[in-house]
């Protein structure tokens, strides 16, 4: 057995969370410090390139709204362009970070504990993004307040029938559980921050929003309640949203949008794509900020699981899919699914197909789970396949409809490439920013599951009303103490 | 190898463990499995001569597909430890081995079905499916001979899985090798697939067929939701039989007690509460988008229960399903409580039945909700037998898994 | 003048505050079993304080269940009803229009909002909760004024209790015996050089 496989795969006993043995003080000196310390020049250069990406995309949106959407390459029949692709491709991305934030933390897996809040980061800046693309994909963002229900000089009011009413109330509140899931994690850390300060003015910025949080035990009681609840919440809600998303498609009666899976398998694969932007932007940070030991390999084979798991079930999807379409019997769904795979856009299916379904299957192996670089690789991969399901999904289910005289052919524009790549704009520049200014992992979470965090309690007499531990139970079982809880 | 620590020698020895968790030979649940077993045999021959066969056959094949789930659901919390490594719930995977072990005795009861296909499923005419283009577009699969040859092919995949996990865990009672473990979780991601992809099949081939024009992607996943709610509700109420949650020094305390604790049955409750969530939500998004896109050939299905008797059906399902648990289910008092997760697991049983009956019989039953009293005697028959087969596996083993290397760990465990 | 929100015996306290005394450990063992001994002589008014929340310490210290579950159940309901009753309200009454031949009311279609709404409700609920049984924010506090305890949020662990309670009499030899590492007295009301914000 190799080493690497006693480390991360052992049946007896849990493996260590953090490597090394840092204790509280270290893990504070560890996150704290690239908050703190002034940035590497790597940081401005990351900074100055996602700037000027940023710099792309506001003047793309300045175009837009000078021209109009004649500037994309939407037509008839494909109404629904790139703009709608970038919106699903980002919400999808904004799914990993609740996932991994509320329900890991619902299934206990604490090695989430290490990634949680940049991935949760991650979240609000592509939410941020996504909400970008709805908005301005009329041409005329000045507009946006029909769709919110405010009485208005019009007498009108929003039809609640719309999926698209459906998707502006679940992302916006799903952006705003996520900001405040986000935010509850913080409190604690921006106190560390806070007490650790040694300008004034990181100690009132980082004072004001620590709320005057001093770590009181009255305090945890109800924090932790109230973050349980939320990742209780948060669970529902992440996959209400990308159903709700899929539900734009899913209640049409375009062949190749109106199937019964759509919601979960949306969902699958809003985590899928995800989970691999996680290890992406992880796989660079942990090595920029000198994070190595609490962001390990371990936390890596975890995540390519994830990975490979919803991977496989997105490949469930495409499969039952196309079974399904041909074992309907209904013409226009077979054509539908045939043009796909052999259409004048096959080269985008097999893209889809090859790097969604194939490229994760690389993670049975634990040596490819556990190297960065095929991590990486993969991570990338998964990332332009889900664009490009997104792709397949709204261009070629639109190109050909049921009339051969409405056929046609969809091409992007510079500016639909400009625009997209601005969104990057935007998403980098809003984590390099995190990454400088907020600590990237939390440090009270992590300090809660180290070793020597869990008190062993009092004697058994120590309060009159409960013990603290339950006494071992009876027969044959008193001469077995619980495994000291590592993990 | 070796085992790594002394506590695993240490459990693996514990005979005083062992015997405790052991039945013994005279127990009384054991004698009632037989009796079971006796009654479902009687039953489900009695079954030939109390009606029509069309409706027979319907009423075994609901009876059929609520045990069968019971047991794939037992074959799906199995792999579904072992695939995600899971520590706390060690005591009472053993509970859900032997029931996954039952799926052999579904592949002989599925032999009724066989006989039996060609009055049950309006397809298999060849002369109606000519006659019918989208039948006979889709003739390649509704297909008598790959009928059968997908059954064998599901039955057999099942069985053996389910009898390679029981077996392997069976023998490391005796040998406490962590090695055992390790293969099982290597093998348990691989099974999951061949899990899924046979259900999802098999729901299509012996429920969805029923109405072979009709089609839903998510069909596999509906009836797999449906089976989790079951088999936690199963071992749920295995579980407190046999002593969970009881003080292990108070007066009869029964072989789980102390080992399966309180913190064990609230975890199980958890996910049963997560599953009814799921549950409704597989099952709403089905029929909101099949009600939104109103097509036809989809809303048939939908039409045919919401119409006549078959509304109320509809409707009680929704609400019993669905609505009552979740508001039950939400304190933590009622998921750490015998008495109410043992009403709770009673009644969820009772609607998955009423599920598979709504999925079932409007087919066979077009012109209202007519229940027959062979509904009942096929019900019992198939879970007699179950019954009888899972008394049969259960005897003279451990009532968990005694050699595994996380028993320490699972049976230490708090919620936090 | 007794608040809505505060209980009787709550609002009977005397209303000046400390002076506080702050005692500092060093293990989550030894502030367990210091907290366990302040409990024991009756005092109400004091508290212990940790970088990450200690197990175990909210038995040793006798709080009772957090609240918070109520608020989010009722906002949460709250929350969905009133996304359906907007639903409803503007689709039958204000602004009734056919849309694709479904009924006015047609409640499938509104499910997913009402959803949302809920869970924006509950999750309002939770930080609201949150906030209101912390009394939180509140940036000053007299703890603030002690140097030392800016270890609280890195790696450190305090009792406080507030003297002013008569049954505080005992609590500086107490904690000194259960191995407090430093105990300091602060003043009611520091000047508090550094401020804070």
């Amino acid at each position: 057995m190799t080493q690497v496989v006693a480390e991360i795969d052992p049946v007896v006993g849990r493996p260590a969370l953090v490597e090394g043995r840092p204790g509280f003080h270290g893990i504070t000196e560890a996150v704290a410090r690239p908050v703190e310390w002034k940035p590497p020049l790597g940081w401005y250069i990351v900074l100055a390139v996602s700037l000027s990406m940023l710099g792309l995309f506001g003047v793309s949106i300045a175009w837009l709204l000078w021209e109009g959407v004649g500037i994309w390459g939407n037509n008839q029949p494909v109404g629904w362009g790139w703009p709608i692709v970038n919106f699903v491709f980002w919400v999808g991305i904004g799914h990993a970070g609740t996932l991994i934030s509320a329900v890991l933390f619902l299934f206990r897996q604490r090695w989430r504990t290490s990634i949680n809040r940049a991935a949760e980061a991650m979240t609000l800046f592509a939410v941020a993004c996504a909400l970008t693309f709805p908005g301005i994909h009329t041409g005329r963002p000045w507009l946006d307040y029909w769709m919110m229900p405010v009485p208005n000089q019009m007498a009108m009011w929003p039809q609640f029938r719309s999926p698209l009413m459906w998707d502006v109330f679940a992302v916006s509140i799903y952006g705003l559980v996520s900001l405040l899931f986000w935010y509850v994690g913080l409190i604690p850390d921006l106190a560390t921050m806070r007490d650790r300060a040694t300008t004034r003015v990181r100690q009132v910025a980082y004072g004001i929003f620590a709320l005057g949080w001093r770590g009181s035990m009255r305090h945890w009681l109800h924090y932790e309640k109230a973050y349980l609840l939320l990742a209780g919440l948060a669970t529902p809600l992440v996959l209400s949203v990308h159903s709700v998303v899929s539900f734009d498609f899913a209640v049409s009666q375009i062949p190749g949008w109106h199937t019964t899976i759509f919601p979960p398998y949306f969902v699958a694969g809003a985590i899928f794509s995800g989970m691999a932007m996680v290890i992406t932007l992880m796989v660079i940070g942990r090595v920029a900020f000198g994070l190595k030991h609490l962001i390990t390999l371990l936390h890596f084979d975890r995540m390519a699981k994830l990975i490979l798991l919803t991977g496989t079930l997105v490949g469930y999807a495409y499969g039952v899919e196309f079974f399904v379409a041909w074992y309907s019997g209904n013409p226009f769904e077979r054509y539908a699914f045939l043009n796909r795979a052999f259409g004048p856009y096959a080269w985008a299916y097999w893209i889809m197909v090859s790097c969604n379904v194939l490229s994760p299957q690389v993670f049975w192996f634990q040596r490819a789970r556990t190297s960065i670089p095929v991590l990486f690789v993969v991570s990338i991969l998964v990332n332009i396949g889900m664009w490009f399901e997104r792709f397949v999904i709204v261009v070629t289910s639109l190109h050909r409809d049921f009339l051969p005289s409405s056929w046609g052919y969809f091409r992007p524009t510079f500016w639909d490439i400009a625009t997209f790549l601005g969104s990057f704009g935007l998403f980098f520049t809003l984590f390099t920013l995190f990454v400088r200014f907020l600590p990237m992992v939390s440090m009270s979470e992590l300090k809660g599951v180290l070793p020597e965090a869990h008190a062993h309690g009092l004697p058994p007499d120590a309060t009159p009303d409960k013990p603290l531990h339950e006494p071992a139970v009876g027969t044959g079982l008193a001469s077995h103490p619980p495994q000291p809880e590592v993990s | 190898m070796t085992p790594a620590s002394p506590a695993v020698d240490a459990v693996a020895l514990d005979a005083a463990l062992i015997q405790r968790v052991t039945l013994p030979e005279r127990h009384p649940l054991r004698r009632g499995a037989l009796l079971a077993a006796a009654v479902g045999a009687l039953a489900v021959l009695a079954l030939a001569v109390l009606g029509e066969p069309r409706r027979m056959l319907a009423a075994y094949l609901t009876a059929y597909v609520y045990w069968l789930t019971i047991a794939l659901g037992g074959l799906f919390f199995v792999l579904v430890m072992f695939a995600t490594r899971a520590g706390w719930s060690v005591t009472v995977r053993r509970l859900a081995e032997h029931v996954a072990g039952t799926l052999v005795l579904f592949a002989a009861l599925f032999l009724p079905l066989a006989l039996g296909a060609d009055t049950l499923f309006g397809w298999w005419h060849g002369a109606d499916a000519a006659a019918d283009p989208v039948l006979h577009g889709k003739a390649g699969y509704l297909d008598p001979e790959f009928f059968f040859l997908r059954a064998t092919a599901y039955l057999l995949a099942w069985s053996l899985l389910a009898f390679w996990f029981r077996s392997r865990s069976l023998a490391q009672d005796s040998s406490g090798d962590p090695a055992t473990t390790r293969r099982l979780q290597a093998l348990s991601a691989p099974a999951l697939i061949v899990f899924g992809i046979s259900l999802t099949f098999a729901s299509f081939d012996w429920i969805m067929s029923l109405d072979p024009h009709w089609y839903s992607t998510i069909f596999g996943v509906y009836v797999f939701s449906g089976a989790v709610v079951a088999i936690l509700a199963v071992l749920t109420l295995g579980c407190i039989a046999l002593g969970a949650g009881r003080d292990p020094r108070g007066e009869r305390p029964g072989p789980l007690a102390g080992v399966v604790t309180t913190e064990h049955l609230h975890d199980v409750a958890k996910l049963l509460f997560a599953f009814v969530v799921f549950w409704a939500y597989i099952g709403f998004s089905q029929f909101m988008l099949i009600w939104y896109g109103n097509l036809p050939e989809e809303t048939i299905w939908y039409a045919h229960r919401l119409e006549h008797g078959w509304r109320g059906v509809t409707i009680a399902l929704a609400v019993g399903h669905f609505v009552l648990p979740f508001f039950f289910l939400l304190p933590r008092a009622v998921k750490r409580t015998r008495s109410t997760l043992v009403a709770a697991s009673v009644w969820l049983l009772a609607m998955h039945y009423l599920d598979l009956y709504w999925l079932v019989m409007p087919a066979v039953e077009r012109h209202g909700f007519h229940p027959h009293l062979a509904d009942l005697v096929a019900w019992l028959g198939v879970g007699g037998l179950f019954l009888g087969t899972l008394g049969l596996l259960t005897a003279r083993q451990p009532l968990v898994p005694v050699g595994d290397p996380r028993l320490a760990e699972s049976m230490a465990f708090e919620n936090t | 003048m007794r608040l809505p929100w505060q209980s009787k015996a709550a609002a009977a306290r005397p209303a000046a505050e400390g002076p506080w005394l702050l005692a500092e450990f060093t293990t989550p063992d030894a502030v367990l079993a210091a907290a366990d001994a302040v409990r024991r002589t009756g005092t109400t008014r004091w508290d212990v304080h940790s970088p990450f929340p200690v197990h175990g310490l909210e038995r040793a210290m006798g709080l009772k269940a957090s609240l918070v579950p109520w608020f989010v159940l009722i906002l949460g309901l709250a929350g969905a009803a009133a996304g359906m009753g907007l639903q409803w309200w503007a689709s039958t009454i204000a602004y009734p229009l056919v849309v694709s031949g479904k009924p006015m009311f047609s409640w499938p279609a509104f499910v997913p909002i009402m959803f949302e709404c809920g869970v924006l409700g509950g999750a309002l609920g939770a930080v609201g909760g949150l906030l209101f049984e912390a009394r939180l924010p509140r940036h000053h506090h007299p703890l603030f004024a002690s140097k030392r305890f800016e270890r609280m949020s890195d790696d450190r662990f305090f009792v406080s209790v507030d003297t002013a309670d008569p049954n505080a009499g005992e609590a500086e030899g107490l904690l000194r015996r259960a191995g407090a590492v430093h105990v300091e007295r602060l003043a009611t009301e520091a000047p508090a050089p550094e401020g804070r914000a």
